[in-house]
């Protein structure tokens, strides 16, 4: 008999009592037991937080042999108790994908394509830069008008108190480079922002924004 | 032993996050395929051997004249008596089992279906959901994650819902939950419905129309007989074997 | 936010606007939904039908960048119906306080406040003050019937936003507004609470700040902030985008929210003096008045020995701003364009898709000298020289791209919206041969200083002097592998010397020199304690003498049923869940709704002679409340301890006000005749400046009649860098779209499925057209008015084939809200036109999208 979803309703009410009998080849009893061990079994759990949006949701990362297998919700925690989105869902791809920076690139002035390159390279280039453009472009002070107070007198039969200002043209220490500016970044951990801000700063960059400006 | 098991998934609390679609192939380790921005939200367009659960879109305008906008997170319903078993145990046997403790309708990636086989055993499906690998010869579809739930897990899918749009547990406690939020739905919803939940194992609750969810939401007969007036039909006389089924 | 995630739940009702928190805070909906099924409403506001309006109880439609005119008319209804919370705004906010007689209001004043200076486009604020008494404090009359007081200029305000003006600014229906206004207006009492969420659909606008400010009057008309289930919640977008605004990564703050000082501030002590507020009310606490404290601990944090009294703790290290500048992100990358950088770090960002106006960025990265990068993977910044219409043999630019591991390949903690601090851990070692970003700092901070140290160069102490003591120093004197946990630490703080408590005799050791502080409540100004961040002592502490990662615990317990959890990793300040929680409760600490009791004053017992204390959350200060003997007013980070309804400090008005958009079809305000726009945007003054005035904005309906909108989807984060990358989220969302009304697209032709090529004054964009009913035309001052919108997370980058499309953000204004310049993303004017067929779209007779 040719089956199909049209003849399974035509014939539904008729041969129901067929079924248990396995008329159709339909056949309830010998059922079996679908054994797949399960993956995760053998892993190592770790508890993450998620990377992407603000809600903080935990995840437990299943890793073996140092390698990610499996990431899903954290059960024990308060705000996602176990639950995530799509992009939660799937960070397990952030650590296998292919498209992931495994070395340094570099790319000359001019150049129409990236270079490979080791990382003490790049790094002692790139202090250079700073260096460079830092010495040549440090301001330490700005010349700049300010309201100062030139007197104040109180004019005893009114009461009142009175100041005077004027604009004075003054130089202030500012300790800058101006030729440097860093953006960045939401998407690093709180020691690290910490760290960017001393660095930075250190450097005497101001031009220092980020993400939450946007 | 495990309770046989079911799924409730309550659509009025879907949000279309795609935590579900996304954590299935996550688990499953499938494939992501090659897609294309193509007028709408929903992607991939179908089911595949690759995505075995997948969030249909379906937006409109309702009566109010309000826009409304409704997902679905189609997947396999674990009919209790699977017609895709029927057909198979025929065309192509031992290809479909039911899990022995869970009741799960699995296709066993072992075996090889013959593209007859296969027409058959997807055109008998009242809700569409078995597809096939021509190259390899292999069905595939939702596995009920019995390997997590053998282990006392939830489904990947319910598990990573945010909403509570999607539970799973004994059935008892499952058609219980069903009935009872079918209920709450009503009072504002006078369209709502539960599809088959006396035939199937995942039981959807719609708050409108199947129809205007998508085609195969439920069971509608291009004649116009319902399939779930079919499927009642066909289930009737085994109400208590149902029961105890469990 | 004020409150927290799990808060959500409490709510009775949730205001959603200018935020869609199923698409972008997917996990929020859990507490929503939870919120929903205790009897509470979800409303949404919003230009389109969003994924949150597909659940909520009630949808009312907005045109883009009308949100002052929806709350205002809010603010309307409930002061005409009196359904705000009496005992609250009398006692806990400056609703009684006398304004100065000659403040005038933009009804008197044709569209602006008292005090505006046309030329220079900015307020004098003279007008904008208290009547202070003899003492200092702001005259009160607590009957709120003075025609001077706060209140009742607010009701004069707002009377302008009537049902019929609002609604024909808006375009929401009649019936829609009135209905949200009375659902958000049932909450001004004692036992019912409101919350609302927002994100950039209220601060991307050039009212930005002005908008959250017309929610938060609100908030406070209706007794709903600091209670359990109310406040005022930003859903932050980024996972660490508290934590890296807490830790001052902008050009006005540094850690803690300690202004940036300026050239003219030479001195700690003129330093202090300015910036430290002083309350001559005398029941307010005036937390900031322990500035001085914050701010010395900060210095002897970064210049640890290098920093005494002597030298200033080493303030005249730090650099300074003139007095006036502007260095915030449009300015920065405008001096970009006009050649102002040698050197520019793009450190875990890419503001080539990033930033408004994204086409000018892309050639201002051309004119530097040199850049670096840092990213997991290649993105449209790092390889801006070689994108769409680039020149790369004419690009002088040299660029380091450097690889930083992922967030499972090391340790650290992050913030996230509601101010809770989670460490997380290490999972894997770093793919290939990336770096944790805090390794990279290592380097970098060792490599310059070693240069300075062999070569001397342009004033060398701020890099020589800093201290880096994180971990074990090889041969060379570099820290081999950063410790993150010191770091943490330093943020903490420690005691400097050992500290006693001499008020007693014989004085007794508070804190011995080496130990982590407990709180900041411990800090002080004389450079016995030091402390990275104020806001985060107490995150790293001493019990039973050992150091404890107060962010690593995971505690479940939730002693109140409110999901406060308070032994779950860490909150600042203090622990602290639900921040301004004092004015949860009567002045004489009895929660104003007993069944959601955040905190709760617990007299002392007579019999067992427990003293008087709080219980509940941690509660804002210990003082004991309002109506006992040394009882404070509530909001204790305002100098005159109440909520301010009246918001003088803000640069453009004490009361929010309807402007336009910059861009926006709207040729003249019906709020006023003279003022279209923001009056204190200063646009001569820019349009003059730029080149081509148009690339800031351009004010040409004509030529661009439609109103755009940007925002994101589920499976994208941000630009996208982080998740086109991922094939299972790009499977899902792989393509730039355009989402426009059936009316829009018959009218242009396009159907479903349609490349459309959208143009503003900035740039042009392609995508495939959505076409669906859940965007709608809106009905503005019987005028019709289309609008479409757009996510940005797309890039020409990857997928390496360019079948993503690109950036947005090449559409958007280069302009923005006047107090903090956030760039107006959500509201612009774009045209739109058909340029290919579809290619066999999905399309069933519902028109599925």
């Amino acid at each position: 008999m040719k089956i199909n979803r049209r003849s399974f309703l035509k014939l539904s009410g008729a041969t129901a009592g067929t079924f248990m009998m396995g008329g159709l080849g339909f056949d309830l009893s010998p059922v079996k037991a679908y054994a797949r061990e399960l993956r995760i079994k053998k892993g190592k759990e770790t508890t993450t937080i998620c990377c992407y949006c603000s809600v903080g949701c935990g995840i437990l990362v299943h890793t073996l042999e140092g390698k990610v297998i499996n990431a899903e919700g954290d059960p024990d925690h308060p705000v996602n108790e176990g639950s995530l989105c799509s992009k939660g869902s799937t960070i397990s791809q952030m650590a296998t994908n292919e498209s992931r920076l495994r070395k340094p690139l570099y790319r000359a002035p001019g150049a129409k394509a990236w270079k490979e390159v080791e990382w003490d390279w790049a790094l002692d280039r790139v202090a250079r830069r700073i260096k460079d453009t830092r010495d040549r472009t440090f301001k330490p002070t700005v010349r700049t008008t300010v309201r100062e107070k030139f007197a104040a007198e109180s004019a005893e039969e009114s009461g009142l108190y009175r100041e005077t200002f004027a604009d004075v043209e003054k130089e202030f220490v500012v300790n800058r480079a101006e030729g440097i500016a860093h953006v960045g970044s939401a998407a690093l951990d709180n020691e690290e922002c910490y760290l960017v801000q001393k660095l930075v700063r250190s450097w005497g960059l101001v031009h220092v924004e980020h993400q939450a400006r946007l | 032993m495990i309770a046989r098991k079911s799924f409730f998934i309550d659509t009025t609390k879907c949000t279309g996050c795609r935590g579900c679609q996304a954590a299935c192939k996550q688990w499953n380790q499938n494939p992501a395929t090659k897609t294309r921005q193509q007028g709408m939200y929903q992607n991939p367009p179908d089911l595949s051997t690759a995505t075995f659960k997948l969030v249909r879109f379906s937006s409109g305008t309702g009566p109010s004249g309000d826009p409304e906008w409704y997902f679905f997170p189609d997947q396999c319903r674990h009919c209790i008596y699977p017609p895709c078993k029927m057909a198979a145990d025929e065309k192509a046997p031992g290809s479909v089992i039911l899990d022995v403790q869970t009741r799960a309708v699995i296709y066993d990636p072992a075996v090889k279906v013959s593209p007859e086989a296969f027409k058959a055993i997807r055109a008998i499906c009242p809700f569409d959901i078995p597809r096939y690998d021509e190259k390899s010869g292999r069905m595939a579809k939702c596995t009920m994650c019995v390997d997590r739930v053998s282990e006392g897990m939830l489904p990947a899918c319910v598990k990573t819902c945010p909403t509570g749009a999607m539970q799973f547990g004994d059935r008892g406690t499952i058609r219980k939950m069903a009935e009872e939020r079918l209920d709450e739905v009503r009072k504002i919803y006078g369209r709502a419905s539960l599809v088959v939940p006396e035939a199937v194992r995942v039981i959807f609750l719609l708050k409108d129309y199947p129809e205007k969810y998508y085609e195969y939401a439920a069971t509608e007969d291009v004649r116009g007989i319902t399939r779930k007036t079919a499927l009642k039909q066909l289930l009737h006389p085994f109400a208590a074997v149902e029961e105890w089924i469990g | 936010m004020t409150n927290h995630w799990g808060d959500l739940k409490n709510a009775d009702t949730i205001l959603v606007m200018g935020c869609n928190p199923a698409s972008n805070h997917p996990i929020s909906m859990r507490w929503i939904m939870k919120a929903k099924q205790r009897g509470g409403k979800l409303i949404c506001v919003d230009p389109r039908f969003t994924q949150t309006a597909a659940v909520a109880d009630l949808y009312a439609p907005i045109r883009s960048g009308t949100d002052i005119a929806f709350l205002g008319g809010m603010i309307n209804y409930i002061l005409e119906r009196n359904l705000f919370f009496k005992d609250y705004v009398v006692q806990y906010t400056d609703a009684p306080f006398l304004v100065h007689p000659d403040f005038k209001m933009p009804g008197d004043l044709d569209g602006v406040f008292s005090g505006y200076n046309e030329k220079d486009t900015k307020y004098d604020r003279k007008t904008w003050a208290y009547q202070l008494d003899e003492k200092g404090v702001p005259r009160k009359d607590p009957t709120l019937k003075d025609p001077n007081c706060v209140f009742h200029l607010l009701k004069k305000h707002y009377s302008r936003y009537t049902l019929d003006t609002v609604t024909r600014i808006t375009g929401t229906p009649k019936d829609k507004c009135e209905a949200v206004y009375s659902a958000i207006g049932s909450t001004g009492k004692p036992d019912r609470v409101a919350t609302g969420c927002y994100a950039m659909g209220w601060t991307q606008h050039t009212v930005g700040v002005q908008n959250i400010r017309a929610f938060t009057i609100i908030q406070l008309l209706l007794g709903n902030m600091g209670l359990a289930g109310g406040g005022v919640n930003a859903l932050r977008g980024e996972g660490n985008v508290q934590g890296s605004t807490d830790h001052g990564l902008l050009f006005h703050i540094w850690t803690g929210y300690n202004p940036t000082p300026t050239a003219s501030v030479s001195t700690l002590k003129e330093y202090n003096e300015k910036f430290t507020p002083t309350a001559k009310e005398p029941k307010s606490v005036n937390w900031w008045g322990n500035r001085p404290k914050y701010i010395a601990s900060y210095l002897k944090a970064i210049y640890g020995d290098n920093a005494t009294k002597e030298n200033d703790f080493g303030y005249a290290l730090l650099p300074k701003l003139d007095d006036g500048m502007n260095a915030s992100w449009l300015a920065l990358f405008a001096r970009m364009y006009r050649d102002q950088f040698e050197g520019f770090f793009a450190w875990g960002m890419n503001p080539a898709c990033s930033s408004p106006g994204a086409g000018k960025v892309r050639e201002a990265l051309g004119k530097l000298k040199w850049m670096v990068n840092v990213n997991l993977y290649d993105n449209e910044t790092a390889s801006f020289w070689r994108g769409p219409g680039m020149k790369p043999e004419q690009i002088q630019t040299e660029v380091f791209l450097l690889p930083c591991c992922s967030s499972i390949e090391k340790e650290g903690s992050i913030s996230n919206s509601s101010r809770l601090v989670q460490w997380r851990y290490k999972a894997i070692e770093p793919v290939g041969r990336s770096m944790p970003d805090a390794e990279i700092l290592n380097e970098l901070y060792f490599r310059v200083k070693k240069l300075y140290e062999k070569e001397k160069g342009a004033f060398p102490d701020p890099i020589l002097k800093l201290t880096w003591d994180y971990g074990e120093k090889d041969r060379n004197g570099k820290i081999k592998h950063l410790d993150i946990h010191k770091v943490a630490m330093e943020i903490n703080g420690y005691y400097q010397e050992d500290v006693y408590d001499k008020t007693v005799n014989p004085p007794k050791l508070i804190g011995r020199k080496g130990d982590l502080v407990p709180n900041f409540v411990s800090l002080r100004n004389d450079g016995s304690t030091s402390s990275g961040n104020w806001l985060y002592c107490g995150s790293y502490t001493l019990k039973d003498g050992k150091p404890v990662n107060m962010m690593a615990r995971r505690g479940k317990e939730d002693p109140t049923g409110l999901g406060l959890h308070p032994n779950w990793a860490w909150a600042w300040p203090l622990n602290r869940r639900i921040i301004y929680n004092r004015a949860s409760v009567d002045p004489n600490g009895n929660p104003w709704d007993p069944n959601r009791a955040v905190i709760r004053w617990k007299p002392a017992n007579t019999v067992t002679g427990a003293p008087a204390r709080w219980e509940g959350d941690i509660p804002d200060g210990p003082a004991p409340p309002l109506a006992e003997k040394d009882g404070k007013l509530p909001f204790i980070m305002k100098p005159l301890g109440v909520g301010t309804i009246f918001g003088a400090g803000l640069g453009d008005g004490p009361f929010p006000e309807h402007y336009e958009p910059l861009e926006s079809p709207v040729v003249s305000n019906p709020m006023s005749k003279k003022h279209r726009v923001n009056p204190t945007i200063p646009m001569a003054r820019l349009q003059a400046m730029a080149k081509d005035p148009s690339f800031l904005f351009s004010f040409d309906y004509e030529r661009y009649p439609i109103v755009a909108t940007t925002y994101r989807v589920s499976e994208h984060w941000q630009t996208g860098v982080m998740t086109r990358h991922l094939p299972w989220l790009l499977e899902m969302q792989p393509q730039m779209f355009i989402e426009m009304s059936l009316e829009l697209a018959a009218e242009k032709g396009i159907r479903n499925g349609d490349t459309v090529a959208v143009t503003s004054a900035r740039g042009e964009l392609s995508g495939v057209a959505i076409v669906t009913d859940r965007f709608r035309s809106f009905k503005v001052m019987d005028t019709t008015i289309h609008q479409v919108g757009m996510p940005w997370c797309f890039g020409w980058q990857y997928p390496a084939d360019g079948s993503g499309g690109d950036s947005a953000n090449l559409l958007i204004p280069f302009m923005g809200d006047p107090n903090t310049l956030i760039p107006e993303s959500k509201a612009f004017m774009v045209n739109i036109r058909k340029i290919a067929g579809q290619r066999s779209a999905m399309q069933n007779e519902r028109g599925q999208s």
